[in-house]
């Protein structure tokens, strides 16, 4: 409200200037905000003589809180501490070395999300991206498993293509050689008729490949 | 002085430890995926394996046998036969003089077999296998060639003349991917790996010589009656 008065008005209104040295074309507005300013209250403000005790009260009932309470408020007040180590140099130097060591160990270090208790590769420089690719025409679902995935039948679906029947996925692989196989609507386990493959000991074949920090091979 | 048992009897426990702790890995890794009798003989082949020979690849035999539902007496042989494999290449390993074989290396050596490989061919894909050459990596390219099909002569033949003509480690890798070209061609395994055995020699020269070296001794004199 202050703001839409003009600063001579403004003036008047701190008792600086009367009412007769404001120019003409202010005066109307300069009576206007006295009568505004007369009519605040201006009592005095008093305040109940049992304001005093019931404050007391609450200071006293707070001091004698619960042993638990008062313990939580040490615990999660945030309050100022002073620590002063005495350190000899080498050891700080040997620390931050340390921690240095701990960090580029925990950068270069492959990363795994755990998931259901597995243990699932993500990209690093450690592995290599590698496209499947399986023509299952008519499939319902198409999964890749492996030596990679432990074999489980659910981590790696392949998505259709179109409606051409070639599903494909791609797949961030450690370094190393793989076996693996396709499942082709959980449950019939299809060998790649694109990579080599081995027996796999139970009557079936796996397929192989082998993945370099080159790039992947159908080893 | 006095602390000597005390050393003593905690590198005892620990030396019980290690295996023990090596056997309840197994079985949580193994837990509600295989059937308990495969577990136990996971177990007993790990414990009874030698020091060189890895668990990992029969942990993850017995793994895909339980994803693929194969029933557990099948499984069993499985592990059996992988396990008689992994010493069998540790062993084909040693011989070769690589004293303390790597699990890569002695896995690869088992897939070779696997594939169709003889100890004997194992042993001499890895005594000439000197570096830069990885003995896993000229394993498992051996490993692949055989699964290809291509018999095992040509494939021990294959990788040992592209080793002596000293030809990168990368060109050794792409081997396998070679031989399905050339097949793709319309070529036989063996057919494939035998132009790809003539190539190999053909324009390299060992690491640090110039093209066209010839071992010591072995030049050739001039042919005065050819033109």
């Amino acid at each position: 409200m202050s703001e839409a008065f003009h600063p001579l008005v403004k003036q008047l209104l701190d008792g600086e200037i009367t009412l007769a040295e404001l120019p003409p074309e202010l005066r109307t507005e300069g009576a206007a905000a006295l009568r505004l300013l007369a009519a605040v209250d201006r009592t005095p403000v008093s305040l109940p003589t049992t304001l005093d005790r019931r404050v007391m009260a609450e200071v006293r009932r707070r001091g004698a809180a619960p042993l638990l309470r008062r313990a939580w408020r040490r615990l999660v007040e945030p309050r100022e501490i002073e620590v002063r180590l005495r350190i000899r140099p080498w050891v700080a130097w040997a620390g931050a070395l340390a921690a240095a060591a701990v960090v580029a160990l925990l950068v270069t270090r492959l990363p795994t999300l755990q998931r259901d208790g597995r243990s699932v590769h993500v990209a690093t420089r450690d592995s290599v991206y590698v496209r499947f690719v399986l023509y299952a025409p008519g499939a319902q679902r198409v999964a890749v498993a492996g030596t990679f995935n432990q074999w489980d039948r659910d981590a790696a679906p392949l998505m259709p293509a179109g409606t051409s029947g070639v599903w494909t996925t791609t797949l961030a692989l450690p370094i190393g050689q793989h076996q693996y196989a396709f499942v082709v609507d959980g449950e019939r386990w299809v060998a790649d008729p694109a990579a080599p493959g081995v027996s796999d000991g139970f009557g079936r074949r796996n397929s192989l490949v082998a993945v370099m920090a080159q790039g992947a091979h159908t080893l | 002085m006095t602390r000597q048992p005390a050393c003593v009897a905690f590198l005892f426990v620990a030396s019980l430890a290690t295996p023990l702790a090596g056997q309840d890995s197994i079985a949580v890794r193994l837990a509600g995926r295989v059937p308990p009798e495969v577990v136990r003989v996971v177990k007993e082949l790990a414990a009874s394996s030698a020091r060189d020979v890895p668990v990992e690849p029969l942990v993850q035999k017995a793994i895909e046998g339980g994803a693929k539902g194969v029933p557990a007496e099948r499984v069993v042989t499985a592990l059996r036969e992988l396990a008689g494999q992994l010493g069998i290449a540790a062993a084909a390993l040693h011989e070769a003089g690589i004293e303390r074989p790597s699990a890569d290396v002695v896995e690869g050596g088992a897939y070779s077999l696997g594939a169709g490989l003889s100890a004997r061919d194992v042993r001499d894909v890895a005594r000439a296998s000197q570096p830069p050459y990885d003995p896993a990596m000229t394993l498992r390219v051996a490993a692949t060639l055989a699964a290809l099909g291509v018999p095992p002569k040509a494939t021990v033949r294959l990788v040992r003349d592209m080793i002596s003509a000293g030809r990168a480690p990368s060109d050794l890798a792409a081997l396998p991917g070679e031989v399905q070209a050339d097949m793709a061609r319309g070529a036989t395994p063996a057919q494939a790996a035998e132009g790809l055995a003539r190539g190999a020699g053909a324009g390299h020269a060992p690491p640090g010589r110039q093209p066209g070296w010839v071992p010591p001794g072995q030049a050739k004199p001039p042919n005065p009656h050819k033109p």
